[in-house]
């Protein structure tokens, strides 16, 4: 993995020459240098036998995720970007985690080098998390959670499961560049210059959000702004989902389609409020209204967090509404954060089962999804990552405003990066960046980052004492 | 009895409502109006003693809610059934609800105390759902008997309608256990008797038994009879309303420590108390509930003092301060004192935390409650070990029994339900121009019936809640209810699977 981000770290080296902004030798530098290890690590670890152990797999998992965020700054720093670790660091992971959060202020400033590493972190983090999902889904003591992947039925001996597993990979892979390539291609031929255009696909696609220009969608035609919101809309579904409906497999594609009716309904009750509460509220001309509406809700349901318009001055309900939205978050086995569709409309079935279960005593109510009855163990895991998820947050809220940031503020910045989608309320909200925050804050939001990225057990995982003790 | 005959007379069946006992629910509700009327004797002999002319008001407004119990026990509810089923249960719970609160306004009204209907509606929710948020910014310009009865609606409430019901009609059958089981949140309260009147009854002695020493004691202590007695009932039934605008300042030390006192003994389950006055000390030596709420209460108390102090308040004041403000978090109670000179955020943050938690199951207090909570905790750490060993046996023990998985998916959709419930209204309040903050723990400390609390203050907003719109008012009522009955019952008569046949 470390040699693939050493390789892309080279990669940047291109519009570092073309542009010949002055940063080569530093870029190179980084670049080889997390090659080398990445090549050392790979050799010294290749006769390792395969992983057997859960408690290996989730350690594996976290220390890829941190490693990479460590390594993400090395460009930041070789080149001066930024000075100050901490703000490095906050950068990298909210590039790998796709979350979209920067302490940049002023991105134009930055080297074209950097930024196109800023979008390709986001890149390969949209993708890691799919893969992430695959991956430790299975690995996560319950082979019937199964839910993500694709081939739902028959995941039960283990031969077959690494087969469609492999197979799983390579579809969303192939969607995933396949997706990357036909938008870069369209933005480009709506009038984007091509470098706008790779960036602009790298981070929404992924649902990033970090962004080239200060101002974000702004700086786009109206045209340009929703051909974004399709390639966020799509981000936000499932990848599998897209596979099945490229390959015109119908049958499948019914499979998911609760999650993407849910999804869908989600994004025009927001976008139905934001439009009118934008058009009544706020003096939008209704075909501003319209756009701006639609495009930041798809922004914000797909927790991608690129603006069309410094959103720290739209009317407080509005903002408080996407907080939640982002919280629901798009549909599992995407690219977005938060929630995830799927667990809120288990949590909502589960309600509804259990006030059925009170009325009528003696009669069987499972939850279904997709007509299919969901297992007692899938309510239990996604009733306890809620729990923990709001935790989490709260804690997060907590421990951002003991390190002096306000309560307004450290509720949007803690929601924002644990849901991964990037700008908070106030100050760090709208065109505005994490720059004021303190060191503390920065960590904590950088570990929120992780935190929600990872599912939060995936990562608390590793603190509780018994994960360590031996038997 | 023909007794099937009888119902399909009325035109409730035509309605396509025939499944519910109508009749039963008017019948109890009006005995239910019938009390609340005889109870407005109280408030009267204050009117008297104090001469403070609201007693025509209150004659007034007695007499018609005692016509209108009248109405509803011989007229509509007459040969009623006595047979509640689960589902009349939940329509039970929310009529009743829905009706009392608003007779209850109905005072407020006559005096022309309070002007708006809303604000009056808000107010008297405020009271019987035991919250304690009040529209009156200067309740001590109030006669002090509608102030008293302003009280002892909170203390009404506290002991639960529900109970009332059941204590009074020993004849109900099934449903009166399911009555029991919804005031107690459905978090399987032991009976203290096998007789589920009689538990009843030993409940409802402690409850009297408490708010009487409280009064004795802080007369002792030096208030005045008038304050004791208002005092009292809203601080055993954690209800929180004050006579006077500047809170519980012109009290002595003495009475201070008193109420704090009795609000620690009210976050308790009342069925923990009976067994203390009992000297049953087996009952609550094992009962890990009434540990964690003592530990809780100690721990934050110490570590609000330290923040306290560390901010630059002398160790005293923050120690005071600390002990009265967490009791009073916790129980729910929502009284509060002038605050230290240097606020600290932590204590903000852990307040909001104990607002959720809230106090014992079986108590008067609100909030998710603690027993819920050390279940949840349990369950969560266990899931972990599961997590890490995936073929191990293992199982989640409160109170030395096995939680079944079933009570857990229940708690679970509560506090997911509860937090639902916050995000909804907060962003209503937020529609009303609250900022973020502020609408989140004027809706939290409002589901959890705790009424005013000096969080809201701390973090800029106001205890005021007489200058909200009055969309904001309804919709904090409702979450006063919502989370007085625990939500299910909310949700249940407003979703369609209750509807279908």
């Amino acid at each position: 993995m470390l040699m693939v981000e050493g390789l892309l770290i080279l990669a940047c080296l291109i519009p570092a020459f073309h542009f010949a902004d002055g940063t080569w030798p530093a870029i190179t530098a980084s670049g080889l240098f997390t090659f080398n290890i990445g090549l050392f690590l790979t050799v010294s670890f290749h006769g390792a036998h395969r992983i057997t152990d859960k408690r290996l797999a989730y350690l594996l998992v976290v220390i890829m995720w941190v490693v990479l965020s460590l390594f993400g700054t090395l460009p930041y720093l070789s080149t001066g970007a930024t000075t100050s670790f901490a703000n490095a660091l906050f950068e990298s992971t909210s590039g790998i985690t796709s979350t979209g959060a920067t302490i940049f202020s002023a991105v134009e400033w930055l080297p074209a080098s950097i930024l196109l590493w800023r979008s390709m972190t986001q890149w390969i983090g949209g993708f890691g998390i799919v893969l992430l999902v695959l991956a430790l889904v299975p690995s996560m003591g319950i082979n019937k959670y199964s839910l993500y992947t694709a081939e739902a039925s028959g995941a039960d001996n283990t031969g077959k499961q690494t087969t469609s597993m492999g197979a799983t990979v390579r579809h969303t892979l192939g969607v995933y560049i396949l997706l990357t390539c036909f938008f870069i291609l369209v933005l480009w031929k709506s009038g984007l210059h091509i470098w706008d255009a790779v960036n602009i696909t790298f981070t929404n696609i992924s649902s990033g959000g970090f962004s080239i220009y200060n101002n974000s969608l702004e700086h786009l035609t109206h045209t340009q702004q929703y051909i974004t919101a399709a390639i966020m809309l799509l981000s936000g579904i499932n990848f599998s989902m897209l596979y099945y409906f490229l390959t015109l497999d119908w049958k499948r594609l019914r499979n998911k389609f609760d999650q993407l009716i849910c999804y869908l309904t989600t994004f025009l009750i927001g976008a139905v409020f934001a439009i009118l509460a934008l058009a009544l509220k706020m003096g939008y001309s209704w075909a501003d209204a319209v756009r701006c509406g639609i495009v930041q809700t798809i922004s914000v349901l797909t927790t991608t967090g690129s603006l069309v318009a410094d959103t720290s001055q739209w009317w407080v309900p509005i903002t408080f509404l996407f907080v939640v939205l982002s919280l629901c978050g798009g549909m599992a086995g995407a690219t977005t954060g938060g929630l995830k569709t799927m667990r809120v409309l288990i949590l909502i079935r589960n309600v509804r089962k259990i006030l059925r279960d009170r009325l009528h005593p003696r009669s069987v109510n499972p939850v279904r999804l997709n007509r299919k009855p969901v297992s007692e163990d899938i309510i239990t895991n996604v009733m306890v990552i809620f729990m923990v998820y709001a935790a989490v947050t709260f804690v997060g809220i907590m421990l951002l405003m003991l390190s002096g940031i306000n309560a307004t503020e450290s509720i949007g910045a803690a929601i924002a990066c644990i849901t991964s989608y990037g700008p908070g309320l106030g100050t760090s909200g709208g065109f505005g960046c994490y720059a004021d925050f303190t060191t503390s804050g920065k960590i904590i939001c950088t570990l929120l980052m992780l935190l929600g990225r990872l599912e939060c057990l995936t990562l608390i995982i590793l603190f509780v004492p018994k994960f360590w003790s031996r038997g | 009895m023909p007794i099937h005959t009888k119902i399909e007379e009325w035109p409730a069946e035509r309605l396509g409502l025939r499944r519910f006992n109508f009749r039963l629910i008017a019948r109890l509700t009006g005995i239910l109006l019938i009390y609340m009327a005889i109870s407005m004797v109280l408030p009267l002999a204050v009117s008297l003693f104090y001469r403070d002319g609201a007693q025509f008001a209150i004659v007034i407004s007695g007499t018609t809610i005692l016509i209108l119990g009248l109405f509803l026990r011989n007229f509509v509810g007459r040969n009623a059934t006595f047979d509640l089923k689960e589902t009349e249960s939940y329509w039970f719970t929310a009529f009743i609800w829905l009706a009392i609160p608003f007779c209850g306004t109905i005072p407020y009204l006559f005096s022309g105390t309070i002007g708006s209907f809303t604000d009056a509606v808000f107010e008297s929710v405020s009271g019987f759902t035991t919250t304690g948020s009040s529209i009156l910014s200067k309740p001590e310009n109030l006669p002090e008997s509608l102030l008293v009865y302003r009280s002892f609606t909170q203390w009404i409430g506290g002991m639960g309608f529900m109970l009332f019901v059941v204590a009074i009609l020993r004849k109900l059958g099934v449903g009166g256990e399911q009555l029991y089981e919804a005031e107690f949140s459905g978090t399987r309260q032991r009976k203290l008797h096998p007789h589920l009147s009689k538990s009843v009854t030993r409940l409802f002695t402690i409850y009297s038994i408490l708010t009487f020493t409280m009064m004795v004691l802080l007369l002792v202590s030096g208030t005045s009879v008038f304050e004791s007695l208002c005092l009292s009932f809203s601080t055993v039934s954690t209800g929180g309303f004050v006579p006077h605008s500047m809170g519980l300042i012109s009290l002595s030390n003495g009475s201070l420590s008193v109420v704090t006192v009795f609000m620690i003994l009210s976050g308790i389950s009342l069925a923990q108390l009976y067994y203390l006055f009992t000297f049953k000390w087996r009952q609550y030596s094992r009962d890990e509930e009434l540990w964690s709420y003592l530990g809780i209460f100690v721990l934050v108390s110490l570590v609000s003092t330290i923040a306290f102090t560390t901010v630059g308040n002398d160790f005293r004041t923050s120690l005071r301060y600390s002990i009265f403000h967490i009791a009073s978090s916790m129980s729910s109670c929502g009284f509060y004192i002038p605050q230290p000179q240097h606020w600290s955020f932590l204590v903000s943050v852990l307040t909001f935390l104990l607002i959720l938690m809230g106090a014992s199951a079986g108590s008067t207090g609100g909030g998710i409650k603690i027993l819920r909570v050390i279940t949840l905790y349990k369950y969560i750490s266990n899931y972990f070990t599961r997590m890490i060993h995936p073929n191990a046996v293992t199982c989640v023990k409160v109170n030395q029994k096995v939680v079944e998985e079933d009570y857990i998916n229940k708690i679970f959709a509560f506090v997911f339900l509860y937090i639902a419930f916050i995000l909804i209204g907060a962003f209503i309040l937020t529609l009303c121009g609250c900022t973020i903050p502020d609408s989140i723990c004027m809706a939290a400390a409002n589901i959890s019936n705790l009424g005013p609390s000096p969080l809201i203050n701390s973090l800029g907003g106001s205890l005021d809640y007489s200058t909200l719109p009055q969309i904001a008012k309804w919709a904090l009522s409702t979450l006063m209810v919502a989370g007085r009955i625990e939500l299910f019952a909310i949700i249940a008569i407003v979703s369609p699977a209750y509807w279908k046949r």
